[in-house]
């Protein structure tokens, strides 16, 4: 997986490079030209003596460090060894035996002849074509050998360093892998249509936690809407067959009858049925609409005091054609509203159709507007049977109509209509005991009084 | 009193079955069948009225109105339009038309309509009456005082919008939508007789104590004013 790759090597590289930030900082803090000095000091010498052996032979090597011996400072220390590992020159006391060494620079521990205890020491082992061994170098003091010392564990470092840069990349690579894989996964399975499915989280709260929970919410969302979008299809499907049954029959009783009263009655009945039709289709389609957010670039500031005011008035008549009254609660100051004056209109008229054709036989309909709480509330009161607790939310749903044996199509979207139109408005649709009756209530939030609107 | 009509509808079969019914009624109908065809047809302002589709080829209707209006050409426009929501009634309105239809719609729905553009066109030519009357009815719109046969009925704000709306329709159908829309500026279908019981209780207030009906029922249409 090219991804994983990419992400192993870019955490290895991060880390190789703070390593080598934190490396080269120790270095030049520690480094010291000592270490380097004694370094050419030992293999020069070490050169010299060589080359003394190739040009002039075992004798010429001899002399060559008795001089040296002789005249250097006390940290030098020589060493001609046979191949048994027998010193046959030198002033080196004791010595790692010759055979466990390789040839080259080394750090060993040797004991100088004439002195009490070990030292380290900074050596260079030459195998001569004779099959004697040449150990040449210098003792360390103590700061060197440390500063050495810290310089060869800095280039140990280094290397674990890049080592384990490496490995930590690896790491980090597959858990990525590993957790963008599940989340991934589920939506391969989503795609194939299982909507069951969610991201697991690890309750760790990271970031893929928070990722996968996002989308865990918006699939909870999805399958909501898909199962509104199931029941909608469902129960309109079965809602417009009674309608188009009855037009579909009376159509054809049109069509066949020879009595012409009988035959205008029928088409009557076929427009009233088509109209009914429509009236459905068009609510629903208002419900999706108003759903969807569309028509917000309408809202507008109003006072919902004198709307409510206003509707209550115009059903007034109607109300009391049934033996209903319709008592206004009317705020004494406005009520500023912000929002889609229309289909306020329309949700408002929606509920005092309701509390009319279901809430009449109480006898009084109440009307009321409250502004506080930071919520403005239009209330639509009944006296009516009421819809119990347990059934409000169904009534509440598109479709959800309490009484199935119902006649006047499209009722039961009045309530549903009203919600949404609320939800656009980021309000609800409550609704309530009015012991006996039913309250419906639209509750929209207060977004504060107009600013400009004040002139 | 035929006028001269322009129909922009795609649909054929829509188109000849309003032009007929138009033609019937004695006005003069023209048809273009795309939206580039009916802005061009209607730019040359010989029109009485443009009944023209929101959802067209080539140019939608909004932007044929858009257009129309744009070039200062102000002959009523009539939209009619499959699109039922409120808010897309509203939007169609706000672009300039005069009237916003919604299909399906009845012929006497569509007809009461034009009629109430045409008679509009007409009251923009003559200057505004300043008292209406009708029969033995008399409105003042000033006072909004209204007087039948010299008596003075008692009428509501509302029930005075209501008659002073037949009145300026007099001898007209004016349908149930009409009268939400007009009287009460409400753009939403009301699932009850709402309107009716308005119009009933007017018709108390206008008849009562008179012998001659002034207020018509026209079947599957509305209502209509008329001595």
């Amino acid at each position: 997986m090219p991804t994983t790759l990419r992400i192993a090597l870019l955490a290895g590289l991060l880390a190789l490079l703070s390593n080598f930030a934190v490396i080269g900082f120790i270095y030049a803090r520690t480094h010291d030209e000592a270490v380097a000095s004694l370094h050419r000091q030992v293999t020069e010498q070490a050169r010299v003596l060589t080359d003394v052996y190739r040009s002039g032979g075992p004798g010429a090597l001899n002399d060559a460090i008795d001089d040296t011996l002789q005249y250097a400072d006390p940290q030098t220390a020589i060493a001609l060894i046979d191949r048994d590992g027998r010193q046959l020159k030198g002033n080196i006391a004791a010595a790692p035996p010759v055979q466990s060494m390789q040839q080259g620079y080394r750090n060993a521990v040797i004991r100088l002849a004439g002195q009490p205890s070990p030292h380290t020491a900074q050596i260079v082992l030459t195998r001569l074509p004779d099959q004697h061994w040449l150990m040449s170098g210098r003792l360390v003091g103590q700061g060197v050998a440390f500063r050495a010392t810290v310089e060869r564990s800095l280039l140990l470092a280094l290397a674990v360093a890049c080592l384990f840069g490496l490995i930590c990349g690896v790491i980090l690579a597959h858990y990525v892998a590993r957790r963008v894989g599940n989340i991934a996964a589920v939506a391969n399975r989503i795609s194939a249509r299982d909507l069951t499915q969610r991201v697991p989280v690890s309750g760790s709260g990271d970031s893929f936690d928070r990722l996968g929970m996002q989308i865990n919410a918006m699939l909870d969302r999805i399958s909501g809407l898909m199962e509104e979008l199931r029941l909608l299809t469902d129960t309109l499907a079965h809602d417009l067959r009674s309608p188009v049954s009855r037009l579909r029959a009376a159509a054809h009783a049109a069509a066949t009858t020879s009595n012409p009263n009988e035959q205008e009655e029928l088409l009557n009945s076929v427009v009233r049925n088509a109209d009914a039709l429509i009236r459905i289709l068009t609510t629903v389609l208002e419900i999706s609409r108003s759903e969807a957010l569309t028509g917000r670039k309408q809202f507008a500031w109003f006072d919902a005091g004198e709307l409510a005011a206003e509707l209550a008035e115009m059903y007034d008549p109607l109300a009391e054609e049934r033996n209903a009254s319709l008592q206004l609660d009317e705020p004494s100051r406005p009520v500023p509203l912000f929002g889609h004056r229309q289909l306020l209109a329309q949700a408002i008229s929606n509920l005092l159709e309701n509390a009319i054709r279901y809430g009449s036989s109480g006898g009084e309909i109440q009307v009321r507007v409250r502004n506080g709480e930071g919520r403005i509330a239009i209330e639509v009161a009944d006296r009516g049977p009421g819809i119990p607790a347990e059934r409000r939310d169904e009534a509440r749903r598109r479709f959800g109509r309490l009484d199935s044996s119902r006649s006047d199509e499209g009722a039961g979207l009045g309530l549903a209509l009203a919600d949404s139109i609320a939800r656009m408005h980021e309000g609800e649709l409550v609704l309530s005991d009015n012991a006996p009756g039913l309250v419906t209530t639209i509750l929209l939030p207060l977004h504060g009084a107009p600013a400009a609107s004040a002139a | 009193m035929g006028r001269k009509i322009l129909l922009v509808e795609d649909d054929r079969e829509t188109a000849s079955y309003l032009a007929k019914g138009l033609g019937q009624e004695g006005h003069t109908v023209e048809l273009a069948t795309n939206g580039q065809d009916g802005l061009f047809r209607a730019t040359d302002g010989t029109f009485d009225l443009v009944i023209l589709d929101r959802m067209l080829p080539v140019l939608d209707g909004i932007s044929v109105l858009r257009a129309l209006r744009a070039a200062h050409i102000e002959t009523p426009v009539l939209i009619l339009s499959a699109l039922a929501s409120v808010g897309d009634r509203i939007e169609g309105l706000e672009c300039g038309s005069d009237d916003y239809l919604v299909k399906p719609f009845s012929f006497a729905e569509l007809l009461a309509r034009v009629n109430a553009l045409l008679r509009r066109r007409e009251a923009r030519i003559d200057p505004a009456e300043h008292r209406l009357t009708v029969g033995d009815l008399e409105i003042d719109p000033l006072s909004r005082s209204v007087k039948r046969a010299g008596k003075k009925l008692d009428l509501k704000p509302r029930e005075y919008l209501l008659l002073e709306y037949f009145a300026r329709n007099e001898g007209r159908v004016v349908t149930r939508t009409m009268l939400l829309e007009q009287v009460w500026d409400y753009h939403f279908d009301p699932g009850t007789n709402v309107i009716d019981v308005h119009v009933s209780r007017l018709r108390r207030k206008l008849e009562e104590g008179f012998e001659k009906p002034l207020l018509h029922t026209v079947r599957g249409a509305g209502y209509m004013l008329a001595a």
